[in-house]
C-alpha cells in the first residue's frame, strides 16, 4: 500500500497558507528563478528560500538525509559545471583566465587543461544558488502538505477529478516506491548479495543490479495493478467526484497568491528589459588580470 | 426485493493467456442473510470466481467467459462495474493491496465520493460505517500506521459505507492475529444476519466453521465438487487437504493408518546446551524515537525449533530482523556464535543464518527457479557440484519439483511463496529464520513442507514467526510469545500455550487442537498432532 511522505501538523509559515495558494506561490516562484543568472538577484530569491525553510518548523533531523542528497548531488554538478565550463558558454563570449592548469602529461597528443576563468566561477556560483533555491522550495512541500488533502489541493487547482486523484497516488508513490527498494535491499542481503561488490564492466554491472531492480520493477507494476482494481471495485471515474475534504482561502491564501503572480510579473518585465542577466563580480574580472 | 442477491449458472472463465478454463461450469444461488464458505487449495479457481462476480472479470481481467451471472435478478453482463460495486462489496486478501486513501477517513468515503453524493450524506454513511465496525476513533489515523487488523476493519467499512447487498471476502483471515480474525468473523456474521449475502473464500476452515457458514464449498481443479453444510463437509473432504476442526480430524484419522512418528532433525538438545545466537539486553527504536523492542533477553540453542507467537505489532519482525543484522540494536548485542552482529556484514552472517522473508514478492527476479535457487549459494560461493544439489535439494523439500526452469514470476504466490523459501534453504545455513512461512498458502501444502523442512538434514536450530497456534503445536519444541516489544513468556509448548490467559493477553485464541491437546497432556506429556491424538486416545 501506499505510504506517505513524513507529514506532520507544524506551526510553521508554509502550513499557516492553503495548499493550493502555496502551490501557486511556489510555481510562480520557480518561473521566477529560471528567468535570472544574476547572482544579485537570484542571492534575493535564495534568501525568500531561506525564510521559507527556517520558519517550516522541520527539525534538521527528519530533513537531513534529504538535504545531504539533495546538497551532494549539487556540489558535484557545481564542480563540474566549474571544471568544465560546460553550460554557461552560451551566456558569456570571452573569459577572463585567472589560472590555467596544465597537466604534465599528454594523452594521445592531447594535454589536459583546466581554466579557471573569472566566468565560469560567475557561472557555477550562480547555477549553484538558483539550484539551492529550487531545492530548498521543493523538499518542503512533502514534510509540509498534508497527504489526505493532494487529491482536492490538484482538484482546486483547476485539474480534473481523474487528474487530481491520479496525482494524489503519484505523489504517494514515490516513498512507497523507496520503501520497497529498503525492503528489497534487506531480502537480498540476507541471500548474500553485496552491493559494494558489484565489479565488472557496464553491463555487467547493470546486470548485477537485477537482483533489485526487478523485484521492485515487478512489484510496482503489481502495486499499480492493484490499486486500478480497488478504485474499480469502488466506482472510480464514473461521473463527478464529490471530494470529502474542503478547501477555502481566506485573505491571507488570496494575499499569498497576488504577492507570487506580482512577483513573477515584476520578474518577467525585469527580464524583458534586460535585467538579471549573467553577471561577473568586479573582484573575480581584476583577478585574470 | 424478491429476486436472489446471486445466481450464477453454468459459468466458465478462461484467461486469455491460458489454455486451461480457470473455473468451469459454476452453478451457485445464494440467500438473503447466508454465510457461504468457499474452501479448496490455491490455483482451485475460488479468487477468479469471486472475480467474475465483482464484474473484474471481464472488465479488468480479459478472457473467454460463458454462462450468466445476475445480481438481484439483473444480468451483469450489462452493468456498469460502478453500478455492479453498489450491490457487490469486495474485501481483497490484503487490505494492504485495497486501502487507497491516506487517512482512514478518506479511505472509507473513496467510493461514495465517486458516486458523487452530497458530501454531508457521505460523512454520515462512512461514521456509520466506522461505528458499525467499532472503529470510530481510528477515524483521522493514517491508514499506513494501523495494525493488520484495523487495516482489515477499515478496508471492510470502506467497503459497507456503499451498502453493497452482497459481500465478497477473499481470504480476510491471511494477515490478522487469532483475536482480530475472531472479531472480523464476528462482523461478518452479524452483517449476514442483518440480511447481506456473504461469500468467504479462507483457507483457516476450521476458523470459519465457528460462525456456523450456513453453506459450505469445496472447490477443486475450477469446479465445484462438495457443496453442502459444514458437518457433510469432513464427510467428503479429506482431512490432509482441508484444516478441520481437531475433533473431526479425530474421528476421522481414527480410521486411517496411525502417523509415523515425526522425527524433527534439528536436534542436539541433550547434553550441553551450546547458544547459537544470544539477545542480550536488545533495545530498538526507529528515527521517529518510539522504541519498539523494550529490552530482550533470549538465547537460541542448538535444537531449538522455536515458535515466536503474538499479535499483530508486537515487535516479531523486528526482532529477528536483529537476529540476521539487518537492524542492529540502539542498545545491548546480538551475538551469532559468540560474534557481535555490530562488527559483522549481513551477508557474512547469511552463511550462517537463513532468513525468510514474509513477503516473495520482494526478491524474486531470476529468469526461472533455478536461478532464484542458485543466487544464494553462488553469492556465498558454493562450488557448481554442491551448489546443483543444494538447489535441486531445495526444489524437492518446496514440492516443486519439474517447475526449474519455469520463471518465478510468472507462478501464483502460494508457489511463490515455496521459491522463496527454497531461496533460503539452497543457501544451506545451519540456522533457519522464517517470518510467516504458512500465511496465505493452503493446509496441504504447508503441512508438506514443513514437515519436510524440519526433517532436512543440516539445520541447528529453526525459528519461525507465526499466527496459527496449531503450527506451533505440531512443529515446536519451544514457543516465545512476544508482546509489546518483549519476550513475555518462554519456554515448552505444553508450558507456555497452557497459560489460557496470558494467550489472551496476547490476542491468541486457544484452537480446538490446543485445546484437546490440554485435555490429553496428563497422559500425552507432550503436544501431538490431531492425526497422532487420535491413535494416541484409541491406545
Amino acid at each position: 500500500m501506499l505510504v506517505t511522505w513524513r507529514y506532520r501538523p507544524r506551526k510553521s509559515l508554509i502550513q499557516s497558507f492553503d495548499p493550493r495558494a502555496w502551490i501557486i506561490f511556489f510555481l510562480c516562484y520557480i518561473a521566477c528563478t529560471v528567468l535570472f543568472w544574476d547572482l544579485r538577484y537570484l542571492l534575493v530569491l535564495f534568501a525568500m528560500a531561506l525564510v521559507a525553510v527556517f520558519t517550516s518548523g522541520i527539525k534538521w533531523h527528519e530533513m537531513r538525509r534529504a538535504w545531504l542528497f539533495i546538497g551532494g548531488f549539487i556540489l558535484f554538478f557545481s564542480f563540474l559545471t566549474l571544471l568544465t565550463g560546460r553550460g554557461g558558454i552560451e551566456l558569456y563570449k570571452e573569459e577572463h583566465v585567472i589560472r590555467r592548469l596544465a597537466a604534465g602529461f599528454t594523452l594521445f597528443g592531447w594535454r589536459p587543461t583546466l581554466i579557471l576563468s573569472a566566468e565560469r566561477i560567475a557561472y557555477a556560483v550562480a547555477m549553484m544558488v538558483r539550484v539551492f533555491s529550487l531545492a530548498s522550495m521543493t523538499i518542503l512541500i512533502p514534510y509540509s502538505l498534508n497527504p489526505a488533502l493532494y487529491g482536492v489541493t490538484f482538484r482546486g487547482l483547476g485539474l480534473p477529478d481523474k487528474v487530481a486523484y491520479g496525482m494524489d497516488l503519484t505523489m504517494r508513490f514515490i516513498p512507497s516506491f523507496g520503501r520497497d527498494f529498503q525492503l528489497t535491499m534487506d531480502a537480498q542481503r540476507a541471500r548474500g548479495y553485496e552491493l559494494e561488490k558489484i565489479s565488472g564492466g557496464l553491463f555487467a554491472q547493470v546486470r548485477k543490479l537485477a537482483p533489485l531492480i526487478v523485484p521492485v520493477t515487478i512489484h510496482a507494476i503489481v502495486a499499480s495493478e492493484d490499486i486500478i482494481d480497488a478504485m474499480d471495485l469502488r466506482a472510480f471515474g464514473v461521473g463527478p467526484r464529490t471530494w470529502v475534504d474542503e478547501l477555502h482561502y481566506r485573505p491571507r491564501d488570496r494575499a499569498l497568491i497576488a504577492f507570487g503572480v506580482v512577483m513573477l510579473l515584476v520578474c518577467i518585465a525585469l527580464s524583458l528589459w534586460g535585467f538579471g542577466k549573467f553577471w561577473v563580480p568586479e573582484f573575480l574580472l581584476r583577478l585574470a588580470q | 426485493m424478491s429476486e436472489l442477491p446471486l445466481i450464477v449458472e453454468n459459468l466458465t472463465f478462461r484467461y486469455r493467456s491460458r489454455h486451461e478454463p480457470a473455473i468451469r461450469n459454476i452453478n451457485l444461488k445464494v440467500q438473503p442473510g447466508q454465510v457461504v464458505l468457499i474452501a479448496g487449495a490455491s490455483g482451485c479457481g475460488k479468487t477468479t470466481l469471486i472475480r467474475c462476480i465483482n464484474g473484474l472479470i471481464p472488465r479488468s481481467y480479459k478472457g473467454e467467459l460463458t454462462g450468466s451471472i445476475r445480481i438481484f435478478g439483473q444480468d451483469t453482463q450489462g452493468l456498469s462495474l460502478a453500478r455492479i460495486s453498489q450491490m457487490v462489496g469486495t474485501v481483497l486478501q490484503d487490505p494492504e493491496r485495497q486501502i487507497l486513501g491516506s487517512r482512514v477517513i478518506n479511505e472509507v468515503a473513496f467510493g461514495l465520493e465517486n458516486l458523487g453524493l452530497p458530501r454531508e450524506e457521505i460523512l454520515q454513511r462512512s461514521q456509520e460505517a466506522l461505528e458499525r465496525l467499532k472503529i470510530a476513533h481510528l477515524r483521522d489515523r493514517e491508514t499506513f500506521s494501523l495494525s493488520g487488523g484495523e487495516k482489515q476493519k477499515v478496508a471492510l467499512a470502506g467497503v459497507l459505507a456503499m451498502r453493497p447487498g452482497i459481500l465478497l471476502l477473499d481470504e480476510p483471515l491471511a494477515s490478522l492475529d487469532p483475536a482480530s480474525a475472531q472479531d472480523a468473523l464476528q462482523m461478518i456474521r452479524q452483517l449476514a444476519d442483518e440480511g447481506m449475502s456473504v461469500i468467504l473464500i479462507e483457507h483457516r476452515v476450521e476458523d470459519v466453521l465457528a460462525i456456523h457458514p450456513e453453506r459450505v464449498l469445496f472447490m477443486s481443479d475450477g469446479e465445484i465438487k462438495f457443496d453442502g453444510t459444514a458437518e457433510q463437509l469432513a464427510d467428503y473432504v479429506d482431512y490432509r487437504e482441508v484444516k478441520l476442526p481437531a475433533p473431526m480430524i479425530l474421528n476421522l484419522a481414527a480410521r486411517a493408518e496411525p502417523p509415523s512418528e515425526p522425527h524433527w532433525l534439528p536436534s542436539g538438545r541433550e547434553g550441553p546446551r551450546e547458544p547459537l545466537v544470544e539477545f542480550q539486553g536488545v533495545h530498538f527504536g526507529y528515527e521517529n524515537g518510539t522504541e519498539i523492542l523494550h529490552g530482550v533477553d533470549l538465547t537460541i540453542y542448538r535444537g531449538d525449533i522455536i515458535a515466536v507467537l503474538g499479535p499483530n505489532g508486537a515487535g516479531k519482525t523486528t526482532l529477528i530482523k536483529h537476529a540476521i543484522g539487518l537492524l542492529k540494536p540502539k542498545q545491548g548485542r546480538v551475538l551469532i556464535r559468540g560474534r557481535d552482529t555490530r562488527h559483522m556484514s549481513v551477508a557474512e552472517i547469511a552463511s550462517t543464518l537463513g532468513y525468510v522473508f514474509q513477503s516473495p514478492s520482494h526478491m524474486l527476479f531470476a529468469p526461472t527457479v533455478y536461478e532464484e535457487l542458485a543466487f544464494g549459494p553462488r553469492n556465498l560461493n558454493h562450488d557448481p557440484e554442491t551448489l546443483r544439489k543444494e538447489v535441486m535439494d531445495a526444489i524437492e523439500i518446496v514440492n516443486l519439483r519439474g517447475y526449474e526452469q519455469i520463471p518465478p514470476l510468472s507462478m501464483s504466490f502460494g508457489q511463490q511463496k515455496r521459491v522463496s523459501i527454497a531461496a533460503i534453504l539452497s543457501m544451506r545455513s545451519r540456522i533457519l529464520v522464517m517470518d510467516e512461512p504458512t500465511a496465505g498458502q493452503d493446509y496441504k501444502n504447508y503441512i508438506s513442507f514443513m514437515d519436510s523442512i524440519l526433517q532436512m538434514p543440516g539445520f541447528e536450530a529453526i525459528l519461525f514467526i507465526t499466527h496459527d497456534v496449531d503450527v506451533a503445536i505440531r512443529y515446536a519444541n519451544r514457543v516465545l510469545l512476544v508482546n509489546d516489544g518483549q519476550v513475555v513468556a518462554d519456554g515448552a509448548p505444553e508450558e507456555v500455550l497452557s497459560d489460557l490467559e496470558r494467550l489472551e493477553a496476547c490476542r491468541l485464541v486457544p484452537t480446538s487442537l490446543l485445546r484437546l491437546n490440554l485435555e490429553y497432556l496428563s497422559a500425552t506429556r507432550r503436544f501431538l498432532s490431531a492425526e497422532a491424538l487420535a491413535h494416541f486416545s484409541l491406545a
